[in-house]
């Protein structure tokens, strides 16, 4: 059969087609990890902050009395920002901001140690009438009460639909004496998340890192050759396939009865790490045994030849040499933590806890995302400011392993 | 002429294959005893029975006797981890552990739970001089073992094997895969060490057999064709295959 | 010479070490048995909570099991509970995301093991592992925000009125990007596997490389490949939290509608999670079974297919 040149231009054409097609195909990938990059850093890198590191997540609420000392003048600082106003009379700046459901907020910007505002004291009936309360930079003024100077109680703040001028300007001018302070605390913090997902990361790693180190050597040490052996490997491979939600699932039932054992009831960061570890245990497992199978026969066989017996060879030898290939697990497991989201959300509960421990429920940093994204409205901007942290860890870890697997390499050259 | 390990009509198998077939010999204390023959052909099998590192082998059945100053050393009731520390080996490449060159020889006696600083040093002295490395060595003993010469690896491990004080020391072709020199040096450490203790050796080279032992036996397919002083062996053999062996016709 | 060492080891001394190592054998076999009865436990437990709702004698009253097999509603607040029309979606979503996926994997595994200059394809896997080390609620967030208002716009471009974006198509297209990584990891070993003869062979014989490629390299790859397409099926039907943040969760169906809302098995087990008791907490383990039926049922099948062409080669 003769070659035409006809033959070979079709050819030629369904290549450059394929090709194309490949080229497109390929980048698509490409396309989709900028785009999620750009999206999330967009909605979320406004409101990154140091505070969104160490605040509670929910807003507290202050009712507090003035008290009478009010005389005297102040003496702006120097150093204030420009846009914030300043209360000659009673010794304090305010700024204005928006709130993520875009309403507006009246923050403080500085109080005078001297000033009345400083001295404030819980005015809500309870243990705490009376004590100092002390409020501090970056709460918000909701109300502040007075009295001006036809003896009329009247209020300023954002309940009176003022801004920060208008706020120190209604108070330098109008005010005898203030009375009372609403004040509240903006929330929206993730400490309580980044606190329970610690603990979260502890419990589970406690566990599964010994059980699954432990199994692995008796898979691939004591065990090796035993009938049994790949029937308990295919039983742990098998929990691989399974959704992760089923997991949480299991973890209500299976695992509750052992956290009631320790007084905690109903979902607990106790459980949600017992059902995390549960999950690590085949990567664990796996990660470990392929460490141990690294490691030469001849160490094995040098040691026992000197009398020592299977559990010291273990020890002694096989296992300080599977190091880094374990480290590489707990970094992988490391990632899996922070990125699980259905197991914990039946086992540890959705509820945003400022002080969680670990018999109390509380929100890893995830299930804090899911918490804000399934509400009636999705918070964007700190789901994503929560994404960017999380990715930021995700890829700290992803070159982490790289770095060790390399490493790993080196020393057995 | 004590015999320290007596052998009667042993057999080894692999599942259903037969790799040893009624071996029968005497070792004989404090002398050196080497294993001839073309390569499958048992002798690291049978060299591995001495110790009982066969254990290891899945599916690997022994029948017959061994014993050792007359105790059975095959049957399953002996403390196989006491008889390692009788018999020690020395394997065909140099395998020390990925630690210092005094942990390496330590490790033993460690693993023995010794742990008096001054025991410990002087047995590693000890062992090392005797092996023939200790002025190579005794200004950097917490090295990583890794950086020395092959050769002196090879010596590391022989102290490592001395250390425990060993009444045999096995060795399967322990300079195959060393250079001349590092050969000759352990060779004639073999001499001066079987002073101490008894020593097995397998090799692949008929004249380091005829250099170091003083028994010799001619393996042929897991069966021992003949055994007897190596003079006597290399000079008049009894048996054909013997002769066509030594004389290079095959193997 | 001193026998220093002999004298140390006594028969006791003997007898504690054989004690230890029997000790730490036995503690590491409880480990092992305890890791592999897990799956044992979860199969089990799952299987007890989740069919007591339909056995007599049930707590909240006893439901029927071929209503809740076949129904095509579910409405928490009405009890009304039929999975039937939820695995006809969830099946839907995710063959659809795996259509979706799959040439596209397997050309971009195919791009960065063959096509690629050595450079551009490491940054490629690179790509590809970030890909894979995302979590859900990430892909969730970027889904709600990008992929329904991608939808959204297609709707009113079609004249179609989408709830806010909310779709089996979104629920598709987000699938098809957590799968990607998935199958492309696969194929890429696949491909890496193929024997390079076999390329030089067609190579020879006159062959053009992109030929080649398609004609021998992805064929002979294909068992590989398949494996990895299996796989993404499972993770397409198992995952729960991004798709529960665009399905919709509608109240019935089939829906065979692209821009209606849908609702997934796995978006079931989590919708309204936070005021729950009694049948409605229940119901979520019958649903898992049906979840864990319907994977197992698939990959058995997939499986199936994937050996009878194997063996057509």
């Amino acid at each position: 059969m003769k070659v035409t040149e006809t033959m070979i231009k079709k050819r030629k054409v369904k290549d450059r087609v394929l090709q194309t097609v490949t080229l497109i195909s390929s980048s698509i990938s490409v396309l989709i990890l900028i785009m999620l990059f750009f999206f999330i850093f967009q909605k979320g890198a406004g409101s990154l902050s140091f505070k969104l590191l160490t605040d509670d997540y929910w807003a507290k609420n202050y009712l507090l009395d003035i008290p009478a000392e009010q005389t005297g003048t102040y003496v702006k600082p120097a150093n204030l920002p420009t846009d914030s106003f300043w209360s000659v009379k009673y010794g304090f700046a305010v700024t204005d901001a928006l709130s993520h459901e875009k309403q507006k907020l009246i923050l403080i910007e500085y109080i005078d140690p001297a000033s009345p505002l400083a001295k404030m004291t819980d005015a809500s009936s309870g243990p705490n009438f009376g004590k100092a309360q002390l409020i501090s930079v970056g709460m918000q003024i909701q109300k502040i009460g007075y009295v001006d100077i036809n003896g009329d109680t009247r209020s300023a703040g954002t309940i009176a639909d003022q801004n920060a001028k208008t706020l120190v300007d209604t108070l330098d001018s109008s005010a005898l004496t203030l009375n009372q302070a609403y004040i509240k605390t903006t929330g929206g913090g993730i400490r309580g998340s980044i606190v329970s997902t610690f603990y979260l990361i502890l419990i589970s790693l406690l566990l599964a890192v010994p059980i699954g180190i432990m199994t692995a050597i008796y898979l691939n040490e004591y065990a090796k050759y035993n009938r049994f052996t790949p029937w308990l490997r295919s039983s742990i491979e098998m929990l691989t396939g399974v959704p992760s939600i089923i997991y949480g699932l299991m973890g209500m039932v299976v695992l509750y009865p052992v956290t009631a054992l320790f007084k905690a009831s109903g979902t607990s960061i106790l459980l949600g790490g017992l059902t995390l570890s549960v999950i690590l245990l085949p990567t664990v497992i796996r990660s470990t045994e392929e460490a141990l199978k690294v490691v030469p026969d001849n160490f094995r066989d040098a040691s026992l030849s000197l009398g020592a017996n299977q559990a010291q060879t273990i020890f002694r030898i096989v296992l300080p040499s599977a190091i880094p290939g374990i480290l590489s697990a707990i970094l992988l497991s490391l990632g899996r933590i922070i990125g699980e989201s259905a197991a914990l959300i039946y086992t540890m509960g959705t509820f945003v806890n400022d002080s969680p421990t670990v018999l109390t429920g509380g929100t890893s940093l995830a299930v804090h995302i899911w918490s804000l994204m399934s509400g009636e409205q999705p918070n964007f901007a700190l789901a994503s400011a929560i994404s960017i942290i999380i990715l930021i860890i995700v890829l700290v870890l992803n070159i982490s392993v790289k770095l060790l697997s390399g490493r790993l390499r080196k020393t057995w050259q | 002429m004590e015999n320290i390990f007596e052998i009667r009509d042993l057999d080894l198998y692999y599942g259903t294959n037969q790799a040893l077939k009624k071996i029968s010999m005497d070792i004989h204390r404090n002398e050196v005893t080497a294993f001839i023959g073309p390569s499958g052909c048992g002798k690291s099998t049978f060299l591995r029975c001495f110790n009982r590192m066969n254990d290891l082998i899945p599916d690997c059945r022994i029948e017959g006797k061994m014993t050792m100053n007359d105790t059975d050393i095959m049957s399953s009731k002996l403390n196989v981890v006491d008889l390692r520390t009788r018999v020690g080996m020395v394997f065909q490449k140099p395998n020390p552990f990925p630690m210092s060159i005094y942990d390496n020889v330590a490790y033993g006696l460690r693993c023995q739970n010794i742990k008096d600083k001054k025991v410990l040093d002087q047995i590693v002295t000890q062992s090392l001089k005797k092996a023939a490395l200790w002025e190579e060595v005794k200004d950097r003993l917490n090295e990583n073992a890794y950086k020395l010469s092959g050769g002196q690896q090879q010596r590391l491990c022989i102290a490592r094997a001395i250390s425990m004080e060993p009444d045999v020391i096995l060795m399967d072709e322990p300079t195959s895969a060393l250079d001349p020199i590092a050969t000759s040096k352990i060779e004639d450490l073999i001499q001066e060490l079987k002073r101490d203790y008894t020593i097995i050796i397998v090799t692949h080279s008929m004249q380091q057999a005829a250099r170091v032992s003083d028994y010799t036996a001619f393996f042929l397919l897991g069966e021992v064709i003949e055994f007897n002083t190596t003079k006597v062996l290399f000079q008049i053999p009894s048996d054909k295959r013997t002769e066509d062996y030594i004389t290079g016709r095959f193997g | 010479m001193d026998k220093i060492v002999r004298n140390h080891i006594s028969v006791k001394s003997m007898k504690r070490k054989h004690l230890q190592d029997v000790f730490v054998k036995n503690l590491f076999k409880l480990m092992a048995l305890l890791s592999s009865s897990v799956i044992i436990l979860i199969i089990l437990f799952i299987l007890m909570k989740g069919s007591a709702p339909f056995l007599p004698n049930y707590k909240y009253g006893t439901i029927s099991l071929p209503n809740f097999l076949f129904g095509t509603v579910w409405r928490q607040d009405a009890g009304i509970y039929g999975v039937g029309f939820i695995v006809i979606n969830t099946i839907l979503s995710a063959f659809g995301a795996l259509l979706l996926s799959f040439p596209i994997s397997v050309l971009t595994a195919l791009f960065i093991v063959k096509v690629a200059p050595r450079k551009v394809a490491s940054v490629m896997r690179t790509i590809v592992e970030l890909l894979a080390s995302i979590p859900s609620v990430v892909y969730g967030v970027f889904a709600a925000g990008t992929i329904v208002a991608f939808v959204r716009i297609i709707g009113s471009a079609l004249g179609i009125v989408t709830a806010g974006g909310n779709s089996m198509m979104a629920v598709i297209m987000l699938l098809a990007i957590m799968i990607f990584p998935t199958i492309t990891s696969l194929s890429i070993s696949a491909i890496e596997a193929v024997d390079p003869d076999l390329e030089l062979a067609s190579l020879a014989l006159g062959a053009t490389k992109t030929q080649t490629h398609f004609k021998v390299v992805l064929s002979s790859a294909k068992s590989g490949i398949f494996a990895g397409a299996i796989l993404g099926l499972g993770r397409a039907f198992g995952e729960a939290t991004a798709v529960s943040m665009v399905a919709g969760n509608k109240l019935f169906g089939p829906t065979f509608n692209l821009l209606d809302i849908t609702r997934t098995l796995t978006s079931t087990m989590l919708a309204g999670l936070k005021e729950t008791t009694g049948l409605d907490y229940d119901i979520r383990y019958s649903v898992g079974i049906v979840l864990m039926a319907t994977i197992l049922i698939s990959n058995l099948l997939l499986n199936y297919i994937k050996n009878r062409i194997g063996n057509k080669v």
